[in-house]
């Protein structure tokens, strides 16, 4: 992207007069590339791309580090099955986290088309819908859903779900021969995470973003630290996870193994989860015939490799899912540590030159959009405050 | 009556212990442990690799709440690994204390009496506070006290079922045959009135995790929990009435001929 495009793109962002001030101030303190406010984005996982889009979208200068390769990024962005489920999430958290997942939900819809239209290439968005099935003797467990969901909802939740009996259950899912009950989440939907990371990254480059690859940084108000020095900027956005762990209180890693298998025999049309009352499982199907199975959730920063009893128990659930799961062949196994605050709620802090956007926790497809929206919207009132 | 719970040698004013899993979050499990006012709080370090410390985070933060920790054996089947996680517990944690769990059946959870007493006798000689997990039945808990447990915790009914007390006759047997021992209903609590009802019973103290932290509002529950347990220990102080068959007006009644009042007592 030429500057003059991008000044341009910029100065129908800001009202005219307050531009003026703004770049007459500016160039006191801020190094800016003909007028055009320079931000740095450090972190080159799901957040950091989204952002490093739309703030390169509205004509910002953008600088994007990331401490590792972002051809195979090591964020639990790479390692997650890209659900977007806020009814399924809701049961186990804040009722905020609902909010910003369902604002997420319509964001991709479009995000993921401009997306593919910019790239090319297909992002697999689906809003499908999810089942949530229980084998016989856990049946309670889908009532419990019911209720919990009910209550904080509270009230009438049949337009958000639906009660599904066998054949009801089959017609959806196929696949589901086994099970007599289930329900039937409207509003959920996935993205396929190991598609959409490189295409936002193709459409950055694109865009103009400048790419500093295998760059660790330490952020810091205008300013971000790197081997070869400092960089002065308008503003830098921390979204580093848990590479951030010593800027936010009380952030922490929580583990989570997942499996992918790849079989012909048995297809599922959309995120099924399992509900059991001590072992959980999410199946997401992939184009591919892949099927990505998660995920543990064990309270520790343990990046090994992923256990026997976790196999196990991932693949166990899976097989009680369907009996042609047996024969599928484990293509990769995946662990990660989820960047966590301990209230397991995201965490957005800002002060003058400065943003950090971090604890996504295991709701980093479910929240990056809806944040993303609120980060933006944050950086413009302090580019502006500025003037 | 303000009576203190004494275990091993220390004096606590609450008779609610709690454990710390399976909150919606570390900070709304801490803020339960505070409405729940216990002074004794149960964790695991189980599947955490605790070699490596990678979940010092969260155990700082529960050890700030400045309770008691029990470190718990929770998932393990044999004497030989619950020793091990013990003196791991024992090295990470600084407390001897020690919540034995030694389980012998994958599906409900049920202690395995043999490899519990075995692994209690172990401990009890490493210098461990040995608070067992065990069944209602007399003669395990017996044994258990024979090895040099000084404080039992037998089940209500399953871990996580909410089913309270299963075997109310084992139970009675238990407080009746053992009437020094402090015993503390562990597991299988749902409700604060099944709570109530093993403190009423003259059960020392009370257990529990899953009705608390999977409560659509863990915090209000928590505060449920420290009601229903006061409420059981006052009751089971003050001495409850027995019951009766036939109804007994508490206030006399004036408007009744003395004669009929008279004909009543004389059925009694």
């Amino acid at each position: 992207m030429d500057g003059g495009h991008a000044e341009n793109a910029w100065s129908s962002y800001l009202p005219r007069r307050t531009l003026r001030h703004y770049t007459k101030k500016s160039r006191i303190n801020v190094v800016t590339n003909n007028n055009v406010p320079r931000i740095a984005i450090a972190g080159g996982g799901l957040m950091g791309r989204l952002l490093a889009w739309r703030l390169s979208r509205q004509g910002l200068d953008i600088t994007l580090f990331e401490a590792g390769d972002l051809s195979t990024p090591g964020g639990a962005c790479w390692t997650a099955a890209g659900m977007i489920s806020p009814l399924s999430e809701l049961v186990h958290s804040d009722r905020k986290i609902y909010q910003l997942g369902r604002r997420s939900l319509a964001l991709w819809l479009d995000w993921a088309a401009e997306l593919e239209s910019l790239s090319g290439r297909p992002v697999e968005f689906r809003s499908a819908g999810s089942l949530l099935v229980a084998h016989g003797q856990d049946r309670s467990e889908l009532s419990q859903f019911r209720r919990e969901l009910a209550g904080k909802l509270s009230g009438d939740i049949s337009a958000h779900l639906q009660t599904l009996d066998a054949a009801e259950l089959q017609q959806l899912e196929p696949a589901l021969e086994n099970f007599e009950h289930g329900l039937y989440l409207r509003g959920e939907g996935d993205i396929n995470n190991r598609r959409l990371l490189p295409v936002l990254l193709s459409v950055l480059r694109q865009q103009g973003v400048s790419l500093r690859e295998r760059t660790p940084v330490a952020c810091d108000s205008y300013r971000v630290e790197h081997q070869e020095g400092k960089s002065q900027f308008d503003c830098v956005i921390d979204c580093r996870g848990l590479g951030a762990r010593d800027q936010v209180e009380g952030l922490r890693g929580v583990r989570g193994e997942v499996l992918v298998v790849e079989t012909r025999e048995v297809a599922l049309r959309r995120p099924v989860r399992l509900l059991h009352p001590r072992y959980q499982l999410y199946a997401v199907p992939r184009s591919d015939g892949r099927t990505v199975i998660g995920a543990t959730e064990i309270e520790s920063d343990d990046m090994s490799p992923i256990s026997v009893r976790s196999t196990m128990e991932l693949s166990t659930a899976l097989y009680s899912l369907h009996p042609a799961f047996a024969e599928a062949r484990i293509v990769e196994t995946r662990v990660n540590c989820r960047p966590a605050t301990m209230d397991n709620m995201p965490y957005i802090h800002s002060e003058p030159g400065l943003l950090r956007v971090n604890g996504l926790y295991r709701h980093g497809y479910l929240l990056a959009p809806a944040l993303a929206e609120k980060v933006e919207k944050i950086i413009t009132e302090q580019l502006l405050q500025v003037a | 009556m303000t009576e203190q719970l004494n275990l091993y040698g220390s004096a606590f004013d609450s008779r609610l212990l709690v454990g710390t899993a399976l909150y919606p979050s570390p900070a709304i499990m801490r803020e339960s442990v505070e409405a729940s006012g216990s002074e004794i709080i149960t964790l695991s370090l189980r599947r955490q690799n605790p070699e490596q410390q990678q979940g010092k985070m969260l155990w700082d933060y529960i050890r700030d709440s400045g309770c008691q920790l029990l470190p718990n054996t929770a998932g393990c089947k044999t004497p030989r690994e619950a020793i091990a996680l013990a003196e791991m517990s024992r090295e990470i944690f600084q407390t001897d204390w020690l919540k034995l769990e030694v389980i012998g059946d994958d599906y409900n959870l049920q202690p395995d009496p043999y490899g519990l007493i075995e692994a209690a006798r172990e401990l009890v000689r490493r210098g461990f506070k040995v608070l067992p997990y065990c069944t209602d039945d007399l003669v395990v808990c017996r044994k258990l006290l024979d090895v040099g447990c000084e404080v039992l915790m037998p089940w209500g009914a399953p871990i996580g079922t909410g089913q309270g007390l299963l075997n109310r006759y084992n139970l009675q047997t238990l407080r009746e045959r053992l009437p020094k021992v402090p015993l503390i209903i562990d597991a299988g609590i749902g409700a604060p009135s099944q709570a109530a009802e093993a403190m009423e019973m003259g059960f020392d103290a009370v257990l529990l995790n899953t009705a608390i932290a999977k409560a659509q509002n863990p915090v209000l529950m928590a505060r449920a929990f420290r009601l229903a347990v006061e409420a059981g220990r006052s009751a089971y102080s003050a001495g409850l009435m027995l019951k009766r068959q036939t109804a007994s007006p508490s206030t006399p009644t004036l408007d009744m001929p003395f004669w009929q009042q008279a004909d009543t007592a004389f059925q009694d």
